[in-house]
């Protein structure tokens, strides 16, 4: 059944059977805007974000896209979702405009809208002069920009950020901010998963997850 | 379907880009498939040209012909004869047509070039089968297979000199001897006919006759039974298990090379696809993050492992059939096997079958990197 929210619903999940919970059931509803998702390094803020694109798989329970199927559905990843990793984002022999344009057509875009969207957030994310480059002759920052473009490109449903500004100046972070603030409009959910309080004032609202920090965790974080 | 033709086009320009960075990794399965294709063609090729010239053997010297040979010296009864005695092989006449030749201990000369030629005596018995070969102006036949049909020359039998017919041999008598034969009528060389010669009998079973294994063994125990030697007796049986063995063993060696080539490739190609899998893991789930169907990354590898077989074995096929001469020539194999009428061996359903071979190899190669592709995008880009 199609609504505007992203559910977890008794979500737990563990790397391998022999280890503690990485999640333990997690309940909670994303609401078209933006979620920061805040929490110590290791407390699973990325494993959700994976949960919830359906690259990894929930031991327990269940996630629910706005669409009313499992994340990992193919054509809920191909259309509505865009993720962005913490690192390694473009395919390396392909340009930054191929980048986008190959993400657009994997969602099924037209031509016509794939240059209007690529000419938008390349524009907003100022990508324009580096159309024609290769990833590896551009910087940090320029590449996580064309990875947040090649997410937004196809105007997805749901946008997932993990650790977007991570390592990123301040110029770089005001631009990625400011194109975030443009993409989330209407029923769009964006999740991001960061601990730079950069992005704090984006938030509509903010997920602790240290909860699932174990004890011993949450007196080294306190240290 | 479109964005399957940008997926397509990026990954074969990450093929072209891997092969150009590192060419170890395709060279090295082209030389290894090649090669193995190379081995596989000759030792196939091989069986062909064997089992053609023991087919051609069988064909010229024919199924159903027996030769019998028993040499008479001057100090056998036989000898005493002059052979007008009973025919030992008489029996033999119910089962099919029968000649009974005298091989004398002299060689023939043609006016045309200093050759050596056996000499044969027909008994005037012989007419009825010689008939259509003889000529009103000389009974001496010249059975050849070189020399123009009907043409008349002279010849040298020691020192006689007769003027003799060429006539083509029938297949029946082709057993005979490989080259040019006289056959001359009997009493025409008595000084030779003094010195012994090889009773030779061709026989040719009749269809419904029994079997040339039991008309062998009637000949042997007809020897026995006279207190004769046993024969010296020529057949294609031989032939016809030389050939049944030959087939048996190519039938061997075909599932041989079946299992080796499809396992060497698919061991070394398989190796080479899981390395390359690991090396391209994060591409490749980059590329299932946006939804990309994993079958279409699994295509890939088997694509790029297909392309490079086939292109190894075509390279390999044509330069064997290029160096055919050379190989075959040295093994001592019949080299004009590329314009016989038996058709090209390198065209030949054993040979291409290997292309089947490499490709199944090629195929199991890729299996590794279908399951490496189950793997969670999730865990790969942890």
């Amino acid at each position: 059944m199609k609504s505007i929210n992203m559910r977890c619903l008794d979500v737990s999940f563990r790397y391998r059977r022999d280890r503690p919970w990485i999640i333990a059931d997690f309940n909670y509803t994303f609401h078209p805007g933006v979620t920061l998702i805040k929490g110590a390094s290791g407390c699973g803020k990325s494993t959700l974000l994976r949960l919830l694109a359906g690259f990894l798989k929930p031991a327990r329970g269940q996630i629910v896209t706005p669409e009313g199927c499992a994340p990992a559905n193919a054509e809920f990843q191909r259309r509505e979702l865009g993720f962005v990793f913490q690192q390694l984002n473009l395919l390396p022999l392909a340009t930054v405009q191929r980048n986008l344009a190959l993400a657009a057509s994997i969602a099924g875009l037209p031509g016509k809208a794939i240059a209007e969207n690529s000419a938008r957030w390349l524009g907003l994310l100022g990508l324009e002069p580096y159309l024609k480059r290769m990833p590896h002759s551009l910087s940090g920052g320029q590449q996580q920009r064309a990875a947040i473009a090649r997410a937004m490109v196809k105007e997805p449903r749901v946008l997932l950020l993990d650790e977007p500004t991570s390592g990123l100046d301040d110029l770089n972070a005001r631009v990625i901010t400011r194109a975030l603030k443009q993409f989330v409009t209407g029923n769009r959910i964006c999740v991001i998963s960061s601990h730079d309080s950069r992005l704090e004032h984006l938030a509509d609202e903010v997920l602790d997850f240290n909860c699932f920090l174990p004890l011993e965790r949450h007196l080294e974080a306190l240290v | 379907m479109k964005f399957s033709i940008l997926i397509a086009s990026y990954l074969s320009k990450d093929t072209w880009k891997r092969w150009c960075e590192q060419p170890g990794s395709p060279l090295a399965r082209w030389f290894v498939t090649a090669l193995l294709v190379m081995v596989a063609t000759v030792i196939l090729v091989a069986f062909q040209l064997l089992e053609r010239g023991l087919q051609e053997r069988l064909a010229r010297f024919g199924l159903d012909t027996l030769l019998v040979r028993r040499n008479v010296t001057p100090a056998s009864v036989a000898f005493f004869r002059q052979g007008d005695g009973p025919d030992p092989l008489g029996v033999l006449s119910a089962d099919g047509k029968k000649l009974r030749l005298r091989q004398l201990f002299v060689r023939g000369q043609t006016e045309l070039q200093q050759d050596n030629l056996f000499v044969y005596s027909y008994p005037p018995q012989a007419l009825p089968l010689l008939a259509n070969m003889l000529s009103p102006d000389t009974s001496v036949i010249c059975l050849s297979d070189a020399l123009p049909a009907g043409m008349k020359m002279q010849v040298q039998i020691g020192d006689r000199k007769l003027f003799a017919k060429v006539a083509r041999p029938q297949n029946w008598l082709r057993g005979l001897a490989t080259d040019t034969i006289l056959l001359v009528p009997q009493g025409w060389l008595q000084e030779e006919d003094e010195l012994g010669w090889i009773e030779t009998t061709v026989f040719q079973r009749r269809p419904g006759a029994p079997p040339m294994e039991r008309i062998i063994a009637a000949v042997n125990t007809l020897s026995t039974l006279d207190n004769r030697p046993p024969p010296q007796i020529q057949s294609a049986l031989p032939l016809v298990h030389e050939l049944d063995e030959l087939k048996r063993r190519r039938i061997e060696w075909e599932g041989l090379l079946a299992a080796m080539l499809g396992g060497a490739v698919a061991l070394v190609y398989g190796a080479i696809a899981v390395l390359e899998f690991r090396q391209n893991l994060y591409v490749g789930a980059l590329l299932r993050s946006f939804g990309s169907p994993p079958v279409l990354l699994f295509l890939k590898y088997l694509f790029e492992n297909i392309l490079l077989v086939n292109l190894a074995a075509i390279l390999a096929l044509t330069l064997t059939a290029m160096l055919h001469s050379a190989i075959f020539g040295g093994l001592g194999l019949p080299t004009d096997a590329l314009n016989s009428s038996g058709g090209n061996p390198y065209t030949s359903a054993a040979v291409l079958s290997v292309f089947v071979w490499i490709n199944a190899g090629a195929l199991l190669s890729s299996l590794p990197v279908a399951i490496g592709l189950r793997q969670p995008v999730g865990e790969i880009l942890s």
